[in-house]
Formats: C-alpha cells, sequence, structure tokens
C-alpha cells in the first residue's frame, strides 16, 4: 500500500514501509522580498557611496548629494538593515533549498562586508595621514632649495609643508601661533 | 568653526578636487572652497589663510628661523618632488571648451570680493610683474627672485594705486602698465630677468621706495611700510573654472 504524501501535509506516511520526509514548507513570497530589500539596502548603504565617489569619474550634484547622504549614515543604515536581513535569512534558512543557502549565504557575507568597509576610510588607505607630525628646524631640513612648499605665518611662528609631502597626505591638521589650521594639497 | 576647533581627514574626491570630513561634527568640506556641503554645519565656510607658495631656499632666506614638516619615514617612498608631470598626464572628467586654455594649463585664481580672474602661468611667467584691476582693486602679481614663488598685492602705497618697476641690476624693468577690467594693455614682455636675491627689487612709481619680495618697503620714503597682500591659488584651470563660474582670464594684447 503506498500513500503519496500531500505536498501541505507535515504528517508523515510510510512508503514501501520507509517513513516519507515531511513535505518543504514553500518560501513566504513577501519574506523573500523582505530579505531582497533589507540586503540591498544594507548593501547600498556602503556601494553606492563607493561607486559614486571615485577618482576620475564625474560626479553630478544630485548623485554626490546622494552619496554624502548614504555615507553619513551607512553605519547606522547598515546595522539596521543587516539585522532586518539576518532574521529574514534565519527564516528563509530552513525550508531552503541547498542552492537557496547558498546565496542567502553570499548575500549575508556581502552585507557583513559593507557594514565593516562603511565603519573605515579607505581613502586613508590609500593616502596616509600625517600622525605624530615632526618638524624640524629649516637648518636641519635636507629640502632642495628649488623644491616648493606652502608656508604660514603667525605671529613669530613661520612653518612650511614641502608640497611633495602634502600631494600625498593631503590634509594636515595644525596649530600655529595658537592658530588651528588645515593644511591641504 | 563657531569657537569650535576641527579636525579634518580626507573622505573622497569631488570631480578631481578633494572632499574632507571634520571629525567633531562629519560634516562634508570641499577643498578647494572650504564650504560645508552637507552635514550639520553645511553652508558654512571656512576662514582662507593667506599662505604661500614658494621654494625652500626662498623661505628660509625670508623665516630663518622657521619650521619645516618633517617627512615621515614609513612614507618617504610615496613623495615625489616631480609629480607635476606625472599628474599632468592623468584624464580629467570636466572641461570647459571655448576658451584658449586646456583643462591641465596652470593658472594663478584670485578673487577680490567675489570677482575672479584667472593668470595663466606661462604668461604671468612671461611678463611678471603684471599689474591688473580685478572688481576696481589694482593687483600686482610678482614671480619670485627665484622663478618659481610668486605673491599676489594690492598695488597701493599711502592710499594711492602705483605702478611697480622690476629693478634688476641697476636697469629698471617696468611692470606689465596698468589694465583696465578685460585684462587688456600695453606692455613689453620682453624677458630682462636676474634672480638673485640680491638684484631682485621692486621700484613704486609714486615714492620710488625700493621693495622686496615680500612686498615690503627696504629704502625710501615709505621705508619699513608693506603692501596688502592677497591670497591666490596656483591650480589647474579646470578646477579653478569649475569652483569660479564667472571667472575671467587675463590675456595679454
Amino acid at each position: 500500500m503506498t500513500v503519496s504524501p500531500s505536498p501541505t501535509s507535515e504528517a508523515s506516511a510510510e512508503i514501501g514501509g520507509q517513513a516519507a520526509r515531511p513535505a518543504k514548507r514553500p518560501i513566504s513570497l513577501w519574506t523573500l522580498i523582505a530579505f531582497s530589500l533589507s540586503a540591498i539596502a544594507a548593501i547600498g548603504f556602503f556601494f553606492v557611496p563607493a561607486f559614486v565617489i571615485r577618482p576620475f569619474r564625474y560626479q553630478s550634484p544630485r548623485a554626490l548629494w546622494l552619496a554624502m547622504a548614504l555615507r553619513q549614515h551607512a553605519p547606522a543604515g547598515t546595522s539596521i538593515a543587516g539585522l532586518v536581513c539576518i532574521v529574514l535569512a534565519c527564516l528563509l534558512w530552513r525550508h531552503a533549498s541547498l542552492w537557496r543557502k547558498i546565496s542567502i549565504s553570499v548575500v549575508i557575507l556581502v552585507m557583513a562586508l559593507a557594514a565593516a568597509m562603511s565603519r573605515v576610510n579607505y581613502f586613508e588607505w590609500m593616502f596616509h595621514p600625517i600622525a605624530g607630525a615632526q618638524f624640524q628646524a629649516q637648518s636641519e631640513s635636507k629640502l632642495d632649495p628649488t623644491e616648493m612648499i606652502m608656508s604660514v605665518r603667525f605671529g613669530d611662528e613661520a612653518r612650511a609643508y614641502p608640497i611633495s609631502q602634502m600631494a600625498y597626505h593631503h590634509i594636515f591638521n595644525d596649530v600655529v601661533d595658537g592658530i588651528p589650521i588645515a593644511i591641504t594639497y | 568653526m563657531n569657537g569650535r576647533e576641527l579636525h579634518f581627514y580626507l573622505a573622497g574626491i569631488n570631480n578631481q578636487n578633494f572632499l574632507m570630513r571634520d571629525r567633531e561634527t562629519g560634516t562634508w568640506w570641499q577643498q578647494i572652497t572650504g564650504k560645508a556641503i552637507y552635514g550639520p554645519l553645511q553652508g558654512s565656510a571656512l576662514d582662507l589663510v593667506l599662505s604661500d607658495e614658494l621654494t625652500f631656499g626662498e623661505w628660509r632666506t625670508e623665516f630663518p628661523r622657521g619650521e619645516v614638516l618633517a617627512p615621515v619615514p614609513q612614507y618617504l617612498k610615496e613623495y615625489d618632488s616631480k609629480w607635476e608631470p606625472e599628474v599632468a598626464k592623468l584624464p580629467v572628467v570636466i572641461s570647459f571648451p571655448g576658451t584658449e586654455l586646456k583643462p591641465r594649463d596652470v593658472v594663478i585664481g584670485v578673487d577680490v570680493n567675489g570677482v575672479a580672474r584667472a593668470y595663466p602661468w606661462e604668461t604671468f611667467v612671461k611678463q611678471s610683474p603684471v599689474m591688473d584691476r580685478v572688481n576696481g582693486t589694482l593687483l600686482l602679481l610678482v614671480l619670485g627672485p627665484d622663478g618659481k614663488s610668486f605673491r599676489v598685492f594690492v598695488s597701493r602705497v599711502n592710499g594711492q594705486d602705483a605702478e611697480f618697476f622690476l629693478q634688476t641690476n641697476g636697469a629698471n624693468r617696468m611692470a606689465a602698465s596698468p589694465v583696465d577690467e578685460n585684462g587688456k594693455g600695453n606692455f613689453d614682455d620682453k624677458p630682462n630677468r636676474d634672480f638673485s636675491a640680491k638684484a631682485w627689487m621692486l621700484v613704486d612709481s609714486l615714492t620710488a621706495s625700493q621693495w622686496n619680495f615680500q612686498g615690503c618697503a627696504v629704502s625710501g620714503p615709505v621705508h619699513g611700510k608693506c603692501l596688502e597682500r592677497l591670497p591666490a591659488l596656483k591650480d589647474y584651470w579646470f578646477d579653478w573654472r569649475n569652483y569660479h563660474s564667472e571667472t575671467t582670464i587675463y590675456r595679454r594684447q
């Protein structure tokens, strides 16, 4: 005697003396949609600004505004969207096929990467800031006389910032004669 | 800003002019303008500090007790004193056709109370000292004795507009004649340069005082007085033009 298990039935039945596997509950479409949207949001908080704000690429005012807005709120945005996404992933996981589980895992990994990258400033990986800056008397400097420098003077304090260095670091925060300044190049 | 000290870091790039953010508020600022373009301080502007772009040799003669930012040992290989020719080859993402300037032509940009003018570097070097009127103010742009440093002054002595001559080895070379608002004028642009510090001196037409590259009178009736300095930016044309849409260009006649 054979019993064809009902696709919606959770009851097990015997088929040829062996217990039939319980039928898989179909994944809720709304859960899948919500999972996808939350993943897109979490990933987008990092990748959209990263795509827009790139060297040698034109930034339109609107695109730049969007990129700055997303980047500004990326730490919170990736956390909230990421949390929602993980909860939904757990709901989807139990009833997912192997390939769907792999897909869910990839999405979670990318989302984790986005969350991590939204908390670091990768521009400073390329152009390291100056930490613990030191100054030399001009007589001690080994700069060639023809090298270009930027200079400021406040009161009796005069400082020079070699352009060859500033062209790499781009920004340096300094205090000259008590006045905080940012040297940029 | 508003009495609060801010500390800035590199945060991105906007059409090849970089963006920075302050750690205190997270506001985004455009480097060339010093203006906050997004965030809690949006609309604010940093005060531009009067600064110079000089050769180290020129600077140390003027400030023998000055201090120099020391190189960071771990980044020595990143410092390239010859970076400009390499950057000049890089592509640009914005351009402004319709002028004789190419995107990466170097200009000296000056803004006098909202009126901007760009001085092509090569033209300036050939004609220095250059006198030009911008927004009613007579300017004096001078190339230093080293041929690379430059400064911009208000060309006024004792409240009166003054012409300046470059005095080299006892021979006077007249500065470019005062020019009209469109930067046009008659002048002799034959190079006559001696960039030794001792030979280089400016002389004004009103008092015949001698002036050094710092814009201070070192002899004559106004000995000890200094000309008012103006901020000036040495920049690529495309970048200057992008943030000064109404800028004019200084032209030789």
